[in-house]
Parts: structure tokens; sequence; C-alpha cells
């Protein structure tokens, strides 16, 4: 049956964990946004159960795709077909939903990124140097220590009717500043509009330093739910901004077309899909340091089982090498790995 | 007698001079190994937190020199006429001495080729005094060192081994070619980098500044109003300038680190020239990370921007022309 086929994407963020099933026309089945919370494995094996329990048991997986900071691990779990960093993942999603879209503005957990796109093809991207500064996390962090919802961050700011100048150069500077403007008695939506403000120009001058944008653009990521931010950047521009249906898992969903994509070019090829019951067995990640010379690589192990899966971490690819093969032993996995090369 | 000499900034350009130097002289010189964590680590923690990663890593191979007579650390203001070496350059010695492990006396010499030959070797030989060395055996060790660098500019470093990983591949036509562009000091330090040139070579091929010849970069930098009085500036330049005019390089990286005053002016420079040519060209910013999960995103996402560009631009179009033809993005 054609229904139950689908293309798994996933987005594995420091912030949250996205997946999506895509049906073979393109039109979406479900959708997950989940918090990383620091475990990825479990957030992945969580979101992995959440899906089984929405589709018919008949379903096929028919292809995989990773992305996000962590799709290196997420691959090993799931055993991905396509393994794709986030822009791509970000510019395939966009302009599949509106192939005329020019610029991407994404604005994510602990990065964010610019994507210039002509005629449907990445032009010309960039993303946030050595400062996470203008980040989700920041947003976050901030309306925690104003003891707010992130949810109503921006309502708040909406309803600003002179937003308060706050320096955004650097979120520790962006911070003190806007104690200072609340010990003055400002009000709270207008230092929280002043803060969208200010991480819009920050991002503009980091990140869309020398970018020519221009329309139609799309505002994608979790800070995307953000309407004091989109309000900002629409001023800023002076051009509409278009917040796609689905602008917190496009990651994801760039992932699942691109595992699409592959299908499609190499029509006879399987999924190396490690099937749906994934949910139910154990994973473990180990992490110790090499003691082999003095550069003393941290190594982390992904354990399925007793039987190691992945290994990563090492400089001269020692360990990376000894995959494959039961854990206890990685002379032996070693000498076996060769012998089926 | 023995000199130890750190494996850091100056190493990667001027070595071979230095070796030939003391070779002739009969004095053993002795490099800090490779950087690695425990180098690096020494470095953060005891250089000025001010200045660059290339000055902390310097600070670290100083800390790692064990069993030496000397700790080599010359000023080198200037290697060529006209010029000058970083500023950072000409803080060395007295920048770096708290790193220096106690009981090690420091050896230095001013090096200054903008005052001319007769100078630097009178400079050298005063150097040599400390050393019990003559001024004739200075000066015979002096055309020694000169030949010996020659020979590594002439070989374009090939027969120096910097990197442990120095891997040529073969030339495939398919395959991207990129030209990987910054400070010697950085492209080489494979540690440092998280093995950028390692793993651009796996998946491209690769050109660096010191591919191009010295007569190309000096009619690449004709072009410019006024000259550019940094050495390691003036070549990247030339080499970046001839890059971008080379069809046959499908992008531009450049690699710079946190805080270097002279990248600020050169990176800038050559990202305006590359949106006029529609040259795919990134930059990256090194500092002190040792999670290569930002650079391998990065640089995927370069390669891949280059590749479906590629596969893009081979289509005829039947409009006659790209429609983005005015725009000035890359």
């Amino acid at each position: 049956m054609e229904e139950d086929k689908f293309f798994l994407g996933v987005d594995v963020g420091s912030v949250s964990t996205n997946m999506v099933l895509l049906r073979p026309d393109n039109t979406l089945k479900e959708a997950l946004y989940l918090r990383t919370q620091g475990r990825p494995m479990q957030t992945i094996q969580e979101g992995i159960k959440l899906l089984r329990s929405r589709i018919p048991n008949s379903s096929e997986i028919i292809g995989v795709g990773a992305t996000g900071s962590a799709r290196q691990l997420a691959a090993t779990l799931l055993g991905a077909d396509v393994v794709k960093n986030e822009i791509t993942a970000h510019a395939v999603a966009a302009s599949r939903v509106n192939p005329k879209v020019q610029t991407i503005l994404e604005i994510g957990g602990q990065d964010s990124k610019i994507i210039i796109l002509r005629d449907g093809v990445v032009s010309d991207f960039a993303m946030n140097t050595v400062c996470a500064a203008g980040t989700g996390s920041f947003l976050d962090q901030q309306a925690a220590r104003l003891g707010i919802p992130i949810e109503e961050f921006g309502p708040l700011a909406l309803q600003s009717k002179t937003p308060v100048q706050i320096a955004g150069r650097c979120s520790v500077f962006a911070e003190s500043d806007m104690i200072h403007k609340q010990q003055l008695g400002h009000s709270l939506p207008d230092i929280l509009a002043g803060l969208c403000q200010a991480m819009v120009r920050n991002y503009l001058n980091n990140v869309g330093k020398n970018k020519d944008i221009q329309g139609p653009i799309f505002f994608q990521g979790g800070v995307a739910a953000n309407p004091g931010i989109r309000k900002a950047f629409e001023e800023e521009l002076g051009q509409s901004i278009v917040v796609p249906e689905h602008y917190g898992v496009m990651g994801a969903l760039g992932a699942a077309f691109l595992a699409q994509e592959r299908l499609a070019k190499r029509p006879e090829s399987l999924t190396g899909f490690r099937g749906l019951k994934l949910s139910e067995t154990q994973f473990q990640a180990k992490s110790f340091e090499c003691s082999g010379c003095a550069n003393r690589c941290e190594i982390v192990e992904i354990i399925q089982e007793g039987i190691s899966l992945a290994r990563w971490g090492d400089r001269c690819g020692k360990w990376s090498l000894a995959v494959g093969t039961s854990n206890d032993n990685s002379l032996a996995g070693q000498q076996r790995g060769q012998r089926g090369a | 007698m023995k000199i130890g000499f750190p494996r850091a900034l100056f190493y990667f350009d001027f070595f071979p001079f230095w070796a030939g130097f003391f070779h002739h002289l009969n004095i053993e010189v002795v490099t800090s190994p490779p950087t690695n964590r425990q180098i690096m680590d020494l470095g953060l923690k005891n250089a000025s937190d001010e200045t660059c990663l290339p000055l902390k890593l310097l600070s670290g191979h100083i800390q790692a020199l064990k069993a030496v007579d000397w700790v080599f650390l010359p000023r080198m203001v200037s290697v060529e006429a006209e010029t000058y070496t970083c500023p950072k350059f000409l803080g060395i010695p007295e920048s770096l001495l708290s790193s220096v492990p106690t009981g090690i006396p420091v050896l230095s010499v001013t090096l200054n080729w903008r005052k001319g030959q007769r100078l630097v070797l009178k400079d050298l030989q005063t150097m040599g005094e400390t050393l019990g060395k003559s001024k004739i055996e200075i000066k015979q060790a002096f055309y020694e060192g000169q030949k010996w660098q020659e020979k590594f500019q002439k070989t374009r470093g090939a027969e120096w081994n910097f990197a442990p990983t120095n891997l040529e591949w073969p030339p495939e036509p398919e395959r991207l070619k990129i030209a990987l562009v910054g400070h010697s000091y950085l492209i080489q330090e494979s540690y440092a980098n998280l093995n950028l040139l390692k793993k651009l070579r796996e998946k491209a091929r690769v050109e660096l500044v010191q591919h191009v010849d010295q007569i190309e970069i000096e009619t690449n930098l004709l072009e410019l109003r006024k000259k550019l009085f940094w050495s390691h500036s003036k070549q990247i330049y030339g080499a970046g300038n001839k890059f971008l005019a080379d069809p046959e390089i499908d992008g531009i990286i450049y690699l710079t680190c946190f805080g270097c005053g002279t990248d600020s002016i050169v990176q800038e420079l050559l990202s305006r020239k590359a949106r006029q040519r529609h040259k795919p060209y990134m930059v990256i910013t090194l500092d002190e990370h040792s999670g290569e999960a930002g650079l391998i995103t990065r640089l995927e996402a370069f390669l891949d921007m280059i590749e479906r560009r590629r596969v893009h631009e081979g289509y005829v179009s039947t409009h006659g022309e790209r429609l983005d033809c005015n725009s000035n993005t890359l």
C-alpha cells in the first residue's frame, strides 16, 4: 500500500530533536518537536516510539535522512541513508515548500544561520561564529530570568508601544543593559520588544553581514515561533517575512526530502533503517580518554546490547576503524574488520 | 650544545633557514613535538588572554621544550625589504618570557631585512658572540641557512613534512578544486585547525598559498592602491587574488583565527572581490575549539553548495541569461 510508505527525516539539534514522516507524495504525515535536553539517544528512541504509536502496523519506512549537530549519532542509531548538514537540509526543505524563496533566516537553539538561494540553489550562506549571542537559548535564558514562559515572550513583546534600546553586541552586555532598564522602571513588553530588536540587529550585523537579502524571505527554526522577533525582522528589513507552516521541523523535513531524492536517483537501493522496534532495544554511550598519545582524545562509543555500533572523537582513527564488533575486544575487532574489507 | 626551537609560528615559514644556520655552526636544534592537547592546554593557560591562538600555541611549545641549553626566540621584525611581519611577531621574545621554563636562557636576535643584509649579518654576529662563534663562522652559517631556505621555497615545502598527515591525493578532474588561504601557521597546524587540510583533501583537490609562484603573487598585488606592508598578508592577498581569477578554482576558504589584526583587513578585501566575481567564499575562524562539529558542518555545507550549484549551472536556460546576474551575492 502506498499510504503506508514513509520517509523519515530526523534533525537532532542542541535544544530540540525533530522528526517527520513524509509520504511519497510530499505531504507530511507526522511531525514531532521534542526537547533534546542533553540526552539525544533517549530522545531519538522516544521519538521513534511516539511515531510508531501514530502509524498503522503495516507501515514501512523506505528511506531515512539525518541532520543536525548530532546527525552522526542519529545516523548510527537509525541506520540513516543520507546524512547531511543543516544548511543543505534547511535549504532543500524551504525550496520544496516554495521554489521561489531567496532568503532563509534560521535561528535555532545554539546557532543561527542565513542561507541565500537563487533559483532554488544555495548561492551563499553564513553561520554565527564564535559567539552564540542572539540564538534561541539566549531568549530561553532571559525569559526564565524574567519569569515568563517562552511561549508568552513574543505576544508580550508585540504589546510594546515604545521599545527600549538594548545593547545587542553581546548577550552578556545585553543582559546587564536589560537589568538597568528594568531598574529604571520600563515596562516588561517594552524591554522584551527592545530585546527582540537587539537580537535582530545583532543577527543581521553578524550573520547577515554583506548578504543580499531579497524576498521571498522564510523565517524558520524554533525561534520563528516568536512573533516579536518576526516583527522586528520585518521592521528592520522593510519586507514581509514568511514563517512556513512547519517552521520548527524544516531541518527534519529537508532530511526526509534528501532521503527521497536519494531513492529517486537509485530506486533499487534499500534503506539501511534499523526498524521501528528500535525504541525497545538498549543503547548505551560510553566515553573514555584514549591514552595512546599526548592528545588524550575523548572517545565516545555507542553500544547496542553489547555490540559496538560506532566510535568517534579520535584524531588518528584507530578507534573509529575498529567498529562493528563486540566491544570488549577491540584488537580482535580490528582484525576482523580488516578481513571484512 | 642544544638549541630548542618551538614548533609554532615562524617555524612554518623560516625553520629551514635557522636549521641550516645552526647546522653549519654544529649546534643541535631540537624542536618541540607537533601540537597536542597538552601543549595547547599549556599555551592557553600561560599566554596572555588577549593574544591570538598562534601565539598561545607558541607559548605551549616553548613550555614543551625539555633538556635544551637555550630556547631560541628570534625577533623577526622583517623578512624582506619594505615589509614588516605581524606586530605580534615584533613583541617576541618579551611577550612570551613568562612561558620559558625556569633555568633555561633565551637566545634571541633581531632580524630586520628592512635595514639590508649587511646589518642583518651584523646582528647575527652579535648573537654569535654569545654562542662563542666567530664572525666568519656566522657569515658562512648565514649563507648556508639561506641556501636551505631557498631550497624550501623553490620546492614549495614539498621536501619539508610539517604535518604528519601531509598526504597528496591524486588529481582527478571531477573533484572540486578548493583554495585554502591563510597564515601558514594555521593551515599547517593540523592539531589546532582540527585537521582541516586533511579533511578538505579527502573531499576535494586543494590549492594553498605556497603553491603560487612568487612572480604571480607580485603581479596580483599590483592593483592595490596602497602596498600591504605585512609580508604574510602580501602572500595571502596575492595568492587569494590569483585564485579568485582562476576559473579552475571552485571556491575559496579563508582560514583565520579570532583576533587576527592583519586578516581583518585582507579577509575583507578578498571577500569583496569574491562577491564581485560570484566566487564561492567562506571564512572559517579558529579559536580554542576542540569540537569538530561546527567545522565539519561549515565545510560540508560549503562543498554541497558548490556541487549543487555546479549541477544547476549545467542547465542551459531557455531564458538566455541567469535571472540573478545583476545580484551582488556570490
